[in-house]
């Protein structure tokens, strides 16, 4: 029997994976396995095949490589390939390697020794240890995750929230996904983690209803956590539930997320009190970002000391990012930070895709600022892009080419925002529709004078005055394409 | 649907605290989408107002208040499959279709939306179809791919 592995990662299935499942399905001696993916995409759908030393893998794969696949021809050794040999992987060292939902082989490779690890300290003593790893939130704010905890275990309650943002709502970014469809145990263990450290019992993972196979596949793993018993704290059992949301990107703001939580409209509230205080039915809730909860385990099984020795002074451990858009090698990059926005285009996106030149790069989702060019040595650190005016946010990287147009992109931008305003505040919900307008007339060729003023007032008053970030950041992406590329904003 | 079996959905996991947007999904999931004269019970089971089934359901731009046709297409408008040049694959299908984003065509075989971001990225642009992601879809490819879809 040869045993070949193949993701099942939405991803490689929308690659083509499924295809090559399908044709294979009733080959004699041929057993197939379904894995998490290596985030190599653009080598999707990979096959791979255990070799002593390391496996091999067949890139790009079709059905008709069967052939090949089984006489060992055209493989490459899988640590021979630089995109995935150049990353320094923590949270994502199983990714490409095991089932999904196998318990049995997280825990093989290091799984649960985290929460075990959890399970022996006091409460204090596993916050000291978030405060020594120096983890701050993976889901855009990058708040140090240990002082919320701190916040929440010493409230008084009879009873605490632990909830992952789930909701990935940063469009080019996609590592949540992959560690809910992939390791979903990695995320429940960080989650476990959590309520023991500050006394919770009940847990929530609110996932964006674009990603149905994360909420099934949690569902799943969930089901499996707890016949085995593992959902439980010190005998007490901590009841983890899945929410889909209902495609609102404003309800991944943590206060619109515990609304919609809470089954009404998703609208951002006013903080403080903030949710460690005050959040799901008033009660005390830590809200984090997957990645943040899956990057947890990891700390306590191997020590906040260990976390804190990769990265910058102010940005420790790993960073993960989806490099993406125009670029030869699309996929997920776990590095520590510090390393170059050039470098990382360069040496993991392998450059331009054949035919595209550079125009623009976009970092940190909708909400992210433009860099042209001659912007690319800045290093990939939380102080540097704020000393930039710009933001890491969930690590999505977009590149652009030369055919596309600023104008239009700015337009899109601010439609993005008059969309998904929650229209609680006014800066936010007419500014952006006014913002809109004035692109849109721009590229009817109906500019007037003053037009790029008015919308350099109105991002003013949107980035002062908003009451969240999705108000006070949309300005961003506009402002830099007109800073950078002015001749597009002038073509009237 | 009929009167009973819109009860046995509303009572079949009943929640506490009452949620009003999960009970909306549940009855999306099971009808294809939240018929209008169907407020009034929903807000009943809930104890609520139907003032508030209606701000929920207005709010939430993935609740639907009409079926939707035979086949649903959503075209990912998300900043990375913009920079791979997603808006032509929704040129094509809106000139094919004849139908602008959020129609459904006469005969009503497919409704045409728009999403921001199916985390497929990588695979860009990405298309949605009944549920299923296609990744790395080319304009050229969307007559044979509409044909598979009748
Ligand atoms: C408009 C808006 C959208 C947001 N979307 C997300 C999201 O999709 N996922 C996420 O984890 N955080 C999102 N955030 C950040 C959350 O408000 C919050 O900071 C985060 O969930 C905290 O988790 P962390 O400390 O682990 O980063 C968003 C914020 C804003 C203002
Ligand atoms: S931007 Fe289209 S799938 Fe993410």
């Amino acid at each position: 029997m040869t045993r070949l592995y193949l993701s099942n990662d939405t991803s490689a299935r929308a690659a083509g994976a499924d295809r090559l499942a399908q044709a294979w399905a009733h080959v004699p001696d041929v057993e197939l396995v379904r894995t998490s993916s290596r985030g190599a995409f653009f080598l999707e759908p990979l096959v791979e095949r255990d070799r002593p030393g390391g496996r091999m893998a067949w890139p790009n794969a079709k059905p008709e490589d069967l052939p090949n696949i089984l006489a060992w021809v055209g493989g490459t050794p899988v640590d021979d390939i630089p995109f995935l040999a150049d990353q320094r992987r923590a949270t994502f060292e199983n990714f490409g390697i095991t089932r999904p939902l196998s318990l049995e082989e997280y825990q093989r490779r290091g799984g649960l020794k985290g929460l075990e690890r959890a399970v022996s300290l006091a409460p204090d003593a596993i916050v000291q240890e978030l405060k020594r790893s120096q983890l701050r939130g993976r889901g855009g704010a990058a708040f140090p995750v240990w002082t919320k905890w701190q916040v929440a275990k010493d409230q008084a309650a009879e009873q605490k929230y632990v909830v992952a943002n789930a909701d990935e709502g940063d469009a080019g970014t996609y590592c949540d996904r992959m560690i809910m469809e992939g390791e979903p145990f990695r995320l429940i263990e960080g989650m476990l983690i959590c309520a023991k450290a500050i006394g919770a019992t009940r847990g929530y993972i609110y996932c964006r209803q674009e990603y149905p196979a994360a909420a099934q596949t949690l569902r799943e793993a969930l089901t499996i956590a707890e016949r085995a018993g593992l959902l439980a704290v010190e005998g007490i059992p901590v009841h983890l539930d899945v929410f889909l949301g209902a495609g609102s990107y404003v309800c991944g703001e943590e206060t619109a997320l515990l609304e919609s939580l809470e089954g009404r409209r998703g609208v951002v509230r006013a903080k403080p009190p903030y949710p460690a205080l005050s959040g799901l039915y008033e009660k005390p809730t830590i809200v984090s970002n997957v990645l943040t909860f899956a990057t947890v385990p990891s700390i306590l099984a191997r020590g906040g000391a260990w976390h804190a020795s990769l990265g910058t002074d102010q940005s420790r451990g790993t960073m993960t990012l989806q490099v993406g858009g125009r670029v030869k090698q699309p996929g997920l990059v776990e590095i520590p930070f510090g390393a170059t926005l050039a470098e990382v285009i360069e040496r993991f996106g392998g450059g331009m895709a054949p035919g595209a030149r550079f125009k623009a790069v976009q970092v940190g989702g909708p909400l992210g600022s433009l860099f042209p060019a001659s912007g690319l040595d800045i290093p990939i650190c939380y102080d540097a892009f704020a000393r930039a005016g710009a933001i890491l946010g969930h690590g999505g990287i977009v590149v652009y080419d030369d055919a596309t147009d600023m104008l239009d992109l700015a337009r899109h931008f601010m439609a993005f925002t008059a969309d998904e305003s929650c229209g609680k505040c006014t800066p936010c919900r007419i500014g952006s529709v006014r913002g809109r307008e004035i692109l849109e007339q721009l590229q009817a060729g109906r500019g007037r004078s003053g037009d790029l003023d008015l919308l350099a007032d109105l991002s003013e008053t949107m980035k002062a005055a908003s009451l969240c970030a999705l108000g006070q950041r949309a300005p961003y992406p506009v402002l830099t394409a007109i800073e950078h590329f002015p001749g597009e904003f002038r073509k009237n | 649907m009929s009167k009973p079996a819109l009860a046995v959905l509303l009572t079949r996991h009943p929640r506490k605290p009452p949620n009003i947007l999960q009970t909306l999904l549940e009855v999306q999931a099971s009808l294809g989408f939240v018929p209008a004269d169907a407020l009034p019970e929903i807000a009943r089971s809930l104890d609520v107002t139907e003032a508030d089934v209606a701000g929920v359901l207005s709010y939430y731009p993935d609740l639907r208040t009409a079926r939707t046709g035979r086949h649903l297409i959503r075209v990912c408008l998300g900043e990375s499959c913009m920079a791979n040049h997603g808006a032509k694959v929704l040129d094509r299908l809106r000139a094919h279709l004849k139908i602008e984003v959020g129609e459904t065509t006469r005969d009503g075989r497919v409704t045409l939306e728009r999403t921001y971001c199916v985390g497929t990225c990588p695979v860009g642009p990405s298309l949605v179809v009944d549920g299923d992601v296609i990744g790395r879809v080319r304009p050229d490819q969307i007559p044979a791919l509409l044909e598979e879809y009748q």
